[in-house]
């Protein structure tokens, strides 16, 4: 049986969530309407490689065509920076990988190579094979996030992969990125706050940010190819740079703007800028949108005001938030209680939350 | 050159590597050859159909590369998992490569060699997909090692064990079957770079209406309606179009005059590119071109005009020239373009020393374009002037003439481009004051 399937199970949140109540393996069968998926740590040690694992272990490899890959380097079966213990990644066989030379060639399985990339690492050339055994491998593919791109394009068109997983870096949102992966599965922990109201509100705003709603087509049609600068949109539909480049700038003036129904910031989102749209009268009104939510960079509390004015804002590409996972171990040792964790946080978000190490122990 | 090579469309980043690593044609006969291939592959690429070209563009993109996997080859080094893929994956890109050319009856143009026992070494089921691993095939051992893995999971580490053992025989084996075919392997993929490098040639000029070029039978090279493709593009972003020109020139030197404004830089900096587009086996942006082979190309230009830099520039440009003497006593075919030699030095003594560099070169075996401001006494040079300013458009064509006489146009150019008029009066007023004191002199 599998641990999401057993409801009413300790650890298990579903006999809680009257809005949210799933069936079967709801986790796998979700991921695998997305061609591709990222796995996002908010800090380490918060069962990110966990969440790898677990997902890995029951995805279809036989019926589908399923590659992983990491933006980091993973699979070190000690975490490099915190020193603490880190699962291997265990592959079966049939999955396909990206892996670095020197990485490859410490792999323990069998394999057959498919590509072997002109993209470098500082472990070497990113190569691509599938496993021929199951067995362990240190995963280690392209580092960066238009490397990634390219490479998953490539898995697309000429191995029809059905599926890539990637497993992002650390507190690096770019590998999430709707641009890169259009599902995701987040995962939090103690390591994150070890104070159960942070954790749960500071968890709760970056899932704010990745559920944000999609703007309307015709600004999406008007706005998307813009990359760079601010922009608005009036009443008629007519569209005006402002001479300034990025929001991070401090003089920003709105003049002339009462027309204003839409600004557009193609870079990044500030504090500072955040402030000064709730705090002018003619932006009252105004849909604030953004090119997707790893370009915000404000505050919970700034982001909460600008909400609270009546603000808007709204994003250009939007990948699926599937599910949130915790640990309620920080590496210090602090242990939060997993099932409060899991309810509280679950009531702030609205979304089903596991603790899958726990669900693990008890359901297998 | 570095904007004909951006814009060159090239698959594979080890073609872009093996044409910057060649080296310039000095002989009719390899020009010959190089543009005899082009033309080959220009008709190619003209009549065949879009999504075959699309085909054999998207095979060459696979092409990689190993020279560091060759070379261990020939040192009878024993190959690992990734370099025998690579050298299986280079052959069967070669064979389909070739499959795809002798459809066309292309495979005579660039020949590559048959690999087909190298893919057989490396393909022991016979599936013909360049995917690789040491196959259970190889070695009966090592399949029973792996059946053993899959049931039982829990000895893998040491089943790992054993079988990386055999596996590494089996590597040791493949490697010495292979070491024969080390040489074939080199040469198809420099066959193969050659090709990706003859289509984006190819496909190029059709892109910028390139011309094939002749052999000059004497040492005169000449240009019907010469373009600058750089600036070319540069004026058609901007709306407008490039006055292309005609040009020729031989073994006496030719001295450009003209007014500022006036393309003679341009000129001089095409004439360049087309000598080393030519020598490199590229299409040429004109009409049509005759161009004469040689051996050394000086190109001078002295373009660093800032006050502190006043003597280096001058002292660098004096060095660059030097060298071109220097050449033109060597027994080489020799071309010199020299932009508006000792510009940044007084003109009484640039003067003199342009035109003894005039008097110095005239004398030797060489071909010589110079461009010039200075009025000075052109000796044997064959003088060529831009027709200028007319009607307050500038026309950029050559015509000849027969005195060094510059045209005196700076005024009226300064004068069109919105410069203050108190300035530009002023000196209109000192020229005409230093006329009537010559004619009253007189």
């Amino acid at each position: 049986m599998s641990p999401l399937d057993c409801e009413g199970a300790p650890g298990c949140l579903h006999s809680r969530q009257r809005n949210h109540r799933v069936q079967g393996v709801p986790f796998i069968n979700d991921i695998l309407r997305y061609d591709s998926l990222s796995i996002v740590g908010l800090e380490k040690n918060t069962g990110k490689t966990e969440c790898l694992k677990y997902v890995l272990d029951r995805l279809p490899v036989n019926s589908r065509r399923i590659a992983v890959t990491s933006i980091g380097i993973d699979g070190e079966t000690v975490d490099q920076v915190t020193r603490t213990q880190k699962p291997e990644i265990v592959l079966r066989e049939g999955t396909y990988f990206a892996t670095s030379e020197a990485h490859y060639r410490q792999r323990r399985l069998v394999s057959e190579l498919i590509d072997v990339s002109d993209e470098s690492t500082s472990l070497g050339r990113v190569v691509t094979a599938q496993a021929r055994t199951g067995g362990k491998i240190l995963l280690s593919g392209p580092s960066s996030a238009s490397g990634l791109r390219r490479w998953m394009g490539e898995m697309r068109q000429r191995f029809n992969i059905d599926l890539v997983v990637i497993d992002g870096a650390l507190s690096r949102m770019s590998s999430a990125s709707p641009a890169v992966s259009q599902s995701m599965i987040l995962a939090t922990g103690a390591a994150y706050s070890a104070n159960l109201n942070t954790l749960v509100s500071k968890t709760a705003h970056v899932v704010d940010l990745i559920n944000l709603d999609l703007t309307g087509e015709r600004n999406l049609e008007m706005l998307t190819p813009l990359e760079k600068g601010l922009w608005f949109i009036d009443k008629d539909g007519a569209l005006t740079s402002l001479d300034t480049m990025t929001s991070l700038s401090r003089d920003i003036h709105f003049e002339g703007m009462d027309n204003c129904e839409t600004l557009y910031v193609a870079g990044a989102l500030v504090d500072g800028f955040l402030e000064k749209v709730r705090k002018n009268r003619q932006l009252k009104q105004v849909e604030l949108v953004v090119r997707d939510f790893t370009k915000i960079f404000v505050t919970p509390q700034q982001f909460r005001l600008f909400i609270k004015a009546g603000g808007r804002v709204r994003v250009l590409q939007k990948s699926k938030l599937i599910a949130v996972t915790v640990n309620p171990t920080s590496p210090s040792g602090y242990v939060l209680d997993s099932d409060t964790l899991c309810g509280r946080l679950s009531e702030a978000i609205g979304l089903p939350v596991y603790d899958l190490l726990k669900n693990n122990q008890q359901c297998n | 050159m570095r904007f004909m090579l951006d814009q060159l469309e090239l698959q594979s980043g080890f073609a872009r590597r093996w044409l910057l690593d060649s080296s310039m044609m000095t002989s009719d006969a390899d020009i010959t050859r190089c543009y005899d291939a082009l033309h080959r592959f220009f008709d190619f690429v003209e009549k065949v159909d879009k999504t075959r070209l699309d085909t054999l563009l998207f095979k060459l993109q696979g092409l990689k590369d190993i020279r560091t996997t060759i070379k261990n080859l020939h040192n009878h080094a024993t190959l690992d998992d990734i370099e025998l893929f690579e050298v299986k994956h280079l052959a069967i890109l070669a064979t389909d490569v070739a499959r795809l050319l002798h459809e066309h009856e292309m495979d005579r143009v660039v020949e590559i060699p048959a690999l087909d026992e190298v893919i057989s070494i490396l393909d022991p089921d016979g599936m013909k997909i360049a995917t690789f691993y040491i196959y259970d095939s190889y070695c009966a051992q090592l399949k029973e090692l792996r059946v053993r893995m899959r049931q039982h999971p829990e000895q893998q580490d040491d089943l790992m064990l054993a079988a990386g053992e055999l596996e590494e025989g089996v590597r040791k084996d493949l490697s010495q079957q292979l070491h024969p075919f080390a040489t074939a392997v080199e040469q198809a993929q420099i066959a193969l770079a050659c090709i990706d490098v003859n289509l984006a040639k190819a496909m190029q000029m059709r892109q910028m209406g390139l011309c094939f070029p002749v052999l000059s039978p004497d040492e005169t090279s000449r240009y019907e309606a010469m373009f600058h493709p750089q600036v070319k593009a540069a004026l058609a972003d901007h709306g407008k179009a490039f006055q292309p020109v005609d040009i020729s020139f031989g073994q006496h030197p030719t001295l450009i005059t003209g007014a500022n404004m006036g393309g003679k830089t341009v000129v001089l900096k095409t004439l360049t590119l087309c000598q080393l587009l030519f020598q490199f086996g590229f299409g040429i942006p004109a009409a049509s071109a005759q161009i004469a082979v040689k051996d050394e190309i000086h190109f001078c230009i002295g373009d660093e005009q800032s006050v502190e830099k006043g003597l280096s520039s001058f002292a660098a440009e004096m060095k660059n020239i030097d060298a071109v003497i220097k050449a033109s006593r060597e027994d080489k075919k020799l071309l010199a373009l020299i932009d508006e030699p000792a510009r940044t030095t007084n003109p009484t003594e640039g003067a003199a020393l342009v035109t003894a560099l005039l008097q110095v070169l005239a004398g030797r075996d060489m071909s010589l374009v110079m461009t010039t401001h200075y009025d000075i006494e052109p000796g044997e040079a064959r003088c060529l002037r831009v027709k200028g300013f007319e009607n307050g458009e500038m026309d950029y064509q050559l015509v000849e003439v027969h005195d060094g006489e510059v045209p005196h146009e700076a005024l009226n150019i300064a004068q069109s481009l919105g410069i203050d008029t108190e300035w530009i009066e002023t000196a209109r007023s000192l020229i005409d004051a230093a006329t009537e004191n010559r004619n009253s002199n007189h």
